[in-house]
């Protein structure tokens, strides 16, 4: 075995994913806590971690505090899918072609992709306005779903890209000889193969759609029915008091069904990487 | 049932010219083979004539009809390649069907067209496999299934046997040719491997360099290598080449003496050659034996394969001389031994690497 480990390196590895996951899980839990204890438990002093009286209530109440939070969750995962898709059909010929092709500029738009990537969607927030008032965009879906579109493609370019580099030429090339187009070449070959790339490409697609949609819900949407999760939590902010509690439950709610999605899409991963090598 | 005749085909990548003005006529049903060492520019040469790469400049002609510019298909030629190239998501069927699901045929053809293929490479049991579940030479023998269903009237491969086992080549050697006699086709076959190329061939093409050194029949290039270069990269062992001195000369034959101090009169036209120059005299090792007079050769190393015995060992001033002797010769490890040359098996190649043309060596039958 090349990868045998001493007992104290293990000891050290274990220790660093430790910090790591308690580092990226710890807000997770407190999220939880907090969203089983009563509400005027969180402002005791001294703080407690462990109290007494938890229950679920939460989980209940929340519903009649917000009335439309199955709706925002809804939205959300709308949104986020209809992003991924549509990033998806743009993502799939341009990833072929910078693998494959030879255009003119072709590094150089490569090289634009990722500069466009060093602008959060923050900086082009008023010229981004602009753009979808003219459109008449504003106040509906599509606000929410065209930027997080073009905000993503750069991304899933380079991503998926570098994936299909990897499908042998001599597939294609065979394809080829034997009369296939390019688009069936594409089709019949390329895409079969790459499945667990797009699944990744997807998935990083996914998680990025979800996490900006709360900007462009913000700045370009009024609609309370259309709004995503992360903006309808705002309602949990009352004139008096913030349900800390329900809000934290609510949170948790919203997040479950893409961990869901999450956890099976990851044994899928793992099983398309392994099967169908190429040639030994 | 075609002839492909290349006409001065010449290929550069960039500053880099990869073919010299190559020029070939192959007759139909013929089995040719390109062989040549790693970068002469074989694999470019029959990439050209599937149609991957195009020429910079030249003609491919196929039954007479320039196809320069056609894609593969209209060329009517198909290719199998050094990995196979199979898709490995798709079964052994689909995998032979799928030019034929390119061109939209119909089911009922289709199936039968695959069937026949698969009965011809005995692939009939393992149709719904996928390529993943098959041994290497199944594999190869899908690959070739993809281009034998749909009738192309060339059949190209490119190193196809470099991923087998020594064993499996050898089985999978005279299957390809048995499959060549079945289907009377004409096949061009690339490959480093001369035994490959000597076994399988009607005719080769050496490549060196990117410019044909040879175009001939296995045994033409045996006996009559034009080149030091063919003369050494067909047969096996490799021929012996040593520096030898012209001592003298007449219209029939050349007196030389060879590094060593052994001396021969070898029956070659003399041609541009006179005393006193420099020539290399070619033995092949299976033309040595034990003698009284001859090579004074010193044996380093000794391999006995049973049938026959290879001695690698030094002449002269240490230039390189093997030797295949019979299988149980007397000899050992260390020791010098005398073989006898006959003059008329010798090869002499003047200082640019020509040969200086043979008067006893065999006639060659058709």
């Amino acid at each position: 075995m090349m990868d045998r480990y001493t007992k104290l390196q293990m000891a050290g590895i274990y220790f660093a994913v430790t910090i790591f996951l308690i580092f990226i899980l710890l807000p997770f839990f407190e999220m939880f806590m907090a969203s089983l204890r009563p509400l005027e438990h969180l402002f005791r002093s001294p703080y407690q971690f462990w109290s007494d009286d938890f229950s679920f209530q939460a989980y209940s109440d929340m519903w009649e505090t917000v009335p439309l939070l199955g709706r925002y969750i809804w939205n959300s995962v709308y949104i986020a899918t209809m992003v991924t898709l549509l990033t998806m059909i743009f993502i799939i010929p341009a990833a072929y072609a910078y693998a494959r092709l030879d255009f003119p500029f072709k590094n150089a738009s490569l090289a634009i992709f990722l500069g466009v990537n060093m602008f959060t969607g923050a900086v082009l927030l008023i010229p981004l306005y602009r753009v979808l008032r003219t459109m008449g965009l504003l106040n509906t879906y599509w606000a929410m779903i065209v930027p997080g579109v073009a905000f993503l493609i750069p991304t899933g370019i380079w991503l998926l890209r570098s994936y299909l580099e990897k499908i042998p030429r001599e597939l294609e090339e065979a394809a080829y000889v034997d009369g296939a187009s390019r688009m069936y070449t594409l089709r019949r070959v390329v895409l079969p193969l790459a499945v667990p790339g797009l699944i990744v490409v997807g998935v990083a697609v996914f998680i990025g759609a979800y996490a900006q949609q709360f900007l462009f819900a913000i700045t370009f949407n009024q609609q309370r029915e259309l709004q995503p999760l992360p903006a309808g939590l705002f309602e949990f902010i009352g004139y008096q008091d913030v349900t800390w509690n329900q809000m934290m439950a609510a949170a948790l709610t919203g997040i479950l069904p893409v961990m869901v999605i999450f956890l099976f899409l990851q044994k899928f991963l793992v099983a398309g990487l392994t099967a169908g090598a190429v040639k030994e | 049932m075609a002839t492909l005749d290349l006409l001065s085909i010449n290929k550069s990548f960039g500053a880099a010219k990869v073919l010299h003005d190559i020029s070939l006529a192959i007759e139909d049903k013929e089995f040719v083979v390109f062989v040549g060492p790693s970068g002469c520019g074989k694999s470019t040469l029959l990439r050209i004539i599937a149609g991957l790469e195009e020429t910079t400049s030249g003609q491919i002609m196929i039954d007479g009809k320039d196809v320069s510019d056609a894609h593969p298909v209209d060329r009517g030629i198909s290719m199998v390649f050094q990995s196979y190239a199979l898709y490995p998501h798709l079964t052994v069927y689909e995998n032979i069907a799928f030019p034929l699901r390119v061109q939209k045929m119909p089911q009922p053809e289709m199936d039968a067209a695959v069937n026949r293929a698969a009965e011809i490479l005995q692939l009939t049991d393992k149709l719904q496999l996928k390529p993943g579940q098959l041994s290497g030479g199944q594999r190869q023998r899908v690959a070739i299934g993809r281009s034998i269903v749909r009738n192309p009237k060339v059949f190209l491969f490119d190193e196809p046997l470099s991923n087998l086992d020594a064993a499996l080549r050898g089985d999978m050697r005279v299957e390809l040719s048995q499959l060549h006699r079945s289907l009377e086709a004409t096949m061009v076959y690339v490959t480093h491997d001369q035994v490959e190329a000597m076994t399988m061939a009607d005719r080769i093409v050496v490549l060196n360099a990117g410019r044909v050194e040879q175009f001939g029949t296995p045994m033409e290039l045996y006996h009559h290598p034009k080149t030091k270069f063919v003369a050494s990269f067909i047969g096996q062992p490799n021929m012996n080449l040593l520096p030898a001195k012209v001592l003298g000369s007449d219209a029939k034959s050349l007196k030389v003496e060879l590094d060593g101090g052994h001396q021969m009169v070898v029956p070659v036209e003399a041609g541009l050659v006179s005393k006193g120059d420099n020539v290399e005299v070619g033995i092949r090792p299976e033309h040595v034996s034990l003698g009284d007079s001859g090579l004074s050769v010193t044996v380093n190393v000794l391999e006995r394969l049973g049938g026959v015995s290879i001695t690698y060992g030094a002449v002269g001033n240490g230039t390189r001389f093997c030797a295949s002797l019979p299988g149980d010769a007397a000899i050992r490890e260390g020791t010098p031994v005398t073989l006898a040359v006959n003059p008329d098996d010798c090869h002499v190649f003047d200082a640019n690497g020509d040969v200086l043309s043979r008067q006893a060596a065999p006639e060659l039958a058709g």
